[in-house]
């Protein structure tokens, strides 16, 4: 039997200054050649964990480690980060803070190179690494020139290259696009099963999870509150929704219809349905579907923003747009999807100015928007960056707030009620005087959106809203954005990766590859067009695949597929009857 | 650096970047020494061919060459009109080439008048600027911050962290100007004019950056040092260049050719003054 090659006991780390343990008395051991995954809400002291196990805590975080900690025989704080590294590997979320070489090759030599070994044994190394994570022929590529899924791969194939036993990988995929995500996990699944590494998986991606862990751990408050095998936590559906982890979009739908074994895969959800004796497929009834699409888009004629033949080249002559055509509509929920480099964000920036075509036109409520400055765009077309904290610059949250409606001249007494409605929307009201630095990253981002909304534009652009937050945080970003359409009549843009939010929230799905749009419609007709869903690099939602096999059309959530499921078992039971 | 480097594979980029460095150096030490148009233009060639040698993207140095023309024809006339006679061994050196304000011009013509001895000086001068500039972009070019980092390195008694850290700072800088784009995009969004209103005011809205461009900077670089330790960043004296320094026969004439052009080229100006106006 294998030796445990993590053992942490009754572990307790505490921030200096903080009154809450980041990690509250966890007790956790792994065996060689295990895959655990980690999850949890932000803030529930996940990434915290993963320092301590290679002495980053308390080395380079200001606090106080408690308990018992053994990482492959060694005590992580007493040996230090630098010692523990060729045990322990450490990969980060912004693979962009990891690369520090000029080449690819260079960069996975870093760590060898450190540990002073011969250069004959570091080319090897190196060599073998690139091979396992799929990186053969980029050697003299340079690192900020890949994709991000290929950067990822070269910051894990660095830490691979060190030949730790036990590799740590924390939210890997959190800024990585669906083929970026499915090359890591791809990844994770061979350094489990074919290089026999200890991997511990810090992760918020639940579906991917499920058939790739051995364990499962759910982190609340710095504790475990839930553990075991896969099964035995996914199963537990209650108790994962109060510790704010998704659960998957199978086992939901397992729960909805109430199977006797919660299904883990499509293939058991298939066996859990159970088909009546009639053909499902002949069943007309659906339920009604989380979004049908084009609602908005169809009845009304009101373009808000277009993007006429736009073209645009950066200064460096890379092309980023190549004729976009485009018309968003007064009301509409968009969701503007694909890979990184496709040119998403750049086309949004068009609209407020901060990127001028380079041919064609861009038109705001019906006018040219040419020679108009951003200042005055604003007004009309807020935009909202990926990264809140590129867009917090005052010292309160209350400043924050009028920062924008003051730079515009909003009449003061308007701005100050409507920033007292905000604070209530968004539930910042009591960190008003608060400095936003001191707030968590979802409330960051909740007030990076805040801010911009209280400028009152008609049409709100919101860049990636969901990376690096978790799900519960995730749906109070969106659930505001829809009330900002439902109640104020807002048009909302969301540029996202993630296909579940999608399916959520919005109504039109425009889909983006090369600088072009190759796809605009309902996410349901999007979904149901595989051709162009490989095109764009685009991964549909799990449901999307069950439905899509149980009954040859796309759903878009477990309860519209449990609601047409039970539909279809009471009209077959009907025909049975007969 | 003036061209940014990139990773090629000419036969240039594969030398030693010791070997670069000292041909760097060279072509710097002799084109400081001579002040004759005529020799200067044959190191220029040579410089040239080089850059030829690399793969040299010419088309990038353009607007930084045609400033320097400007600058360079403003050097030739002024020197040209103050050259001191005594500064250069030619045989007619105070002749006059021509006069600025030629003698068609009623009253004030001719006048300024252009003599030999200076306008050579001035090319001269004009030559070595641009020779110096295109010599260092090269080494830009084919040399990368690693290889710079190697260099540091095997300065005896340097750790080769310093080093490292110094081309750490280096790539951290066009990361920090994206930043500084960024934020300005943010507040642009945010009905911040940052062209509009007195200098007093544009310093005031320029100020509302620096903050987070050093929070975000400082959390960056603190991320960055974790991820470098836990790649056991310093947890050996000693670290493993992965390009081995292997002089090969290209290398040696390279090396050799360069570092024995400057040491005839200093022999023959001290001896028979080649190479001097």
């Amino acid at each position: 039997m294998a030796s445990d090659i993590i053992s942490l006991k009754d572990v307790t780390f505490s921030y200096k200054g903080s009154k809450r343990c980041a990690l509250d008395g966890i007790t956790l051991n792994v065996k060689q050649g295990e895959c655990v995954a980690i999850l949890g809400p932000t803030g529930a002291g996940k990434s915290t964990l993963a320092c301590v196990m290679n002495g980053t805590a308390p080395r380079f975080m200001d606090g106080s480690l408690a308990g018992d900690v053994t990482v492959d025989g060694m005590v992580p704080a007493k040996v230090g980060t630098a010692q523990m590294a060729s045990r322990v590997g450490l990969v980060f979320g912004d693979p962009d803070t990891q690369l520090f070489g000029m080449t690819v090759e260079e960069d996975v030599a870093f760590g060898p190179s450190n540990l002073g070994l011969g250069y004959e044994s570091i080319m090897e190394r190196v060599g073998k690494s690139m091979k396992d994570m799929r990186l053969s022929g980029l050697e003299r590529r340079a690192p900020h020139r890949l994709s991000g899924g290929q950067k990822q791969a070269t910051a894990i194939a660095g830490v691979y290259a060190m030949l730790p036993k036990i590799m740590v990988l924390d939210e890997p995929t959190s800024m990585l696009d669906p083929e970026g995500k499915a090359r890591v996990f791809g990844i994770v699944r061979m350094l489990k099963e074919q290089l026999g590494v200890t991997v511990v998986l810090i992760e918020q991606e639940v579906d991917d999870i499920l058939n790739l862990a051995d364990r499962v751990f759910v982190m609340r408050r710095g504790k475990f509150v839930l553990s075991g095998a896969p099964r035995e936590v996914f199963g537990r559906v209650e108790e994962l929704r109060q510790a704010g982890v998704r659960v998957p979009q199978i086992v939901e739908f397992g729960t909805l219809i109430g199977a006797a074994e919660t299904p883990f895969s499509i293939d058991e959800a298939v066996s859990a349905v159970g088909l009546p004796c009639s053909s499902t497929n002949e069943v007309e009834s659906r339920a009604p579907s989380a979004h049908d699409g084009h609602d908005v888009h169809d009845e009304q004629d009101d373009v808000v923003v277009e993007a006429v033949d736009v073209e645009f080249t950066y200064p460096g002559g890379a092309r980023a747009l190549d004729g976009v055509d485009l018309a968003i509509n007064r009301g509409d929920f968009v969701a503007i999807v694909g890979q990184n480099g496709a040119g998403k964000t750049t086309l949004t920036r068009h609209f407020n100015g901060l990127l001028r075509p380079s041919s064609g036109d861009i038109r705001v409520l019906g006018r040219s928007a040419q020679g108009v400055p951003t200042i005055e765009l604003c007004r009309h077309v807020g935009y909202v960056f990926q990264n809140p904290d590129e867009q917090l610059f005052c010292t309160s949250v209350q400043e924050e707030l009028k920062f924008g409606p003051t730079n515009i001249g909003a009449d003061p007494a308007v701005t100050s009620q409507r920033v007292e409605e905000i604070l209530s929307d968004i539930g910042l009201a009591k960190y008003r005087e608060v400095w936003p630095k001191y707030l968590t990253k979802g409330e960051r981002q909740r007030l990076a959106l805040a801010s911009v909304v209280a400028m009152d534009p008609d049409v709100l652009i919101v860049d990636e809203p969901t990376t690096g937050l978790d799900w519960v945080e995730s749906l109070q970003i969106l659930d505001y954005l829809e009330q900002l359409r439902d109640k104020h009549g807002k048009t909302i843009i969301i540029i996202t990766h993630d296909m579940n939010i999608v399916s959520l929230y919005a109504r039109r799905v425009v889909v983006m590859a090369r600088g072009r749009v190759v796809g605009d419609g309902a996410p349901r007709e999007i979904f149901s067009q595989p051709d162009l869903m490989e095109l764009a690099c685009l991964r549909r939602p799990p449901i999307a695949d069950l439905s899509q096999a149980l009954w040859g059309e796309v759903l878009l959530t477990p309860a519209e597929a449990a609601a047409r499921l039970l539909a279809a078992k009471s009209q077959a039971a009907g025909v049975c009857s007969e | 650096m003036i061209v940014e480097y990139e990773s090629k594979s000419s036969a240039v980029h594969r030398l030693d970047p010791r070997v670069k460095f000292a041909w760097m150096f060279a072509a710097i030490v002799i084109s400081v020494m001579w002040t004759h148009p005529v020799y200067l233009i044959l190191l220029a060639l040579a410089v040239v061919g080089f850059g030829l040698l690399a793969g040299f993207p010419w088309s990038k140095i353009r607007g930084v060459l045609s400033f320097m023309i400007i600058v360079t024809a403003i050097i030739t006339l002024v020197q040209g009109a103050t050259y001191v006679p005594k500064t250069v061994t030619l045989d007619e050196p105070a002749r006059v080439l021509f006069h600025l304000i030629p003698s068609w011009i009623p009253r004030v013509g001719p006048a300024c008048p252009i003599r030999v001895g200076g306008f050579l000086y001035g090319i001269g001068m004009a030559l070595k600027v641009v020779t110096v500039l295109v010599v260092v972009a090269i080494f830009g070019f084919t040399t990368s911050p690693s290889e710079i980092v190697q260099i540091i390195a095997r300065v005896p008694f340097m750790p080769y962290q310093v080093g490292f850290v110094m081309s750490t700072a280096w790539k951290f800088v066009p990361v920090v100007q994206m930043q500084m784009r960024t934020l300005m995009d943010a507040h642009r969004s945010k009905g911040v004019d940052f062209e509009q209103g007195a200098f007093s005011e544009k310093i005031k809205k320029t100020s509302g950056i620096v903050l987070p461009l050093f929070a975000n900077s400082l959390s960056m670089a603190d991320t960055m040092a974790l991820a470098m330790e836990s790649r056991a960043f310093g947890s050996s004296r000693k670290f493993t260049f992965i390009r081995p320094y292997r002089m090969e026969p290209f290398d040696w004439v390279v090396l050799i050719g360069s570092l024995g052009a400057m040491v005839a080229s200093i022999l023959l100006l001290a001896v028979f003054k080649l190479g001097a106006l």
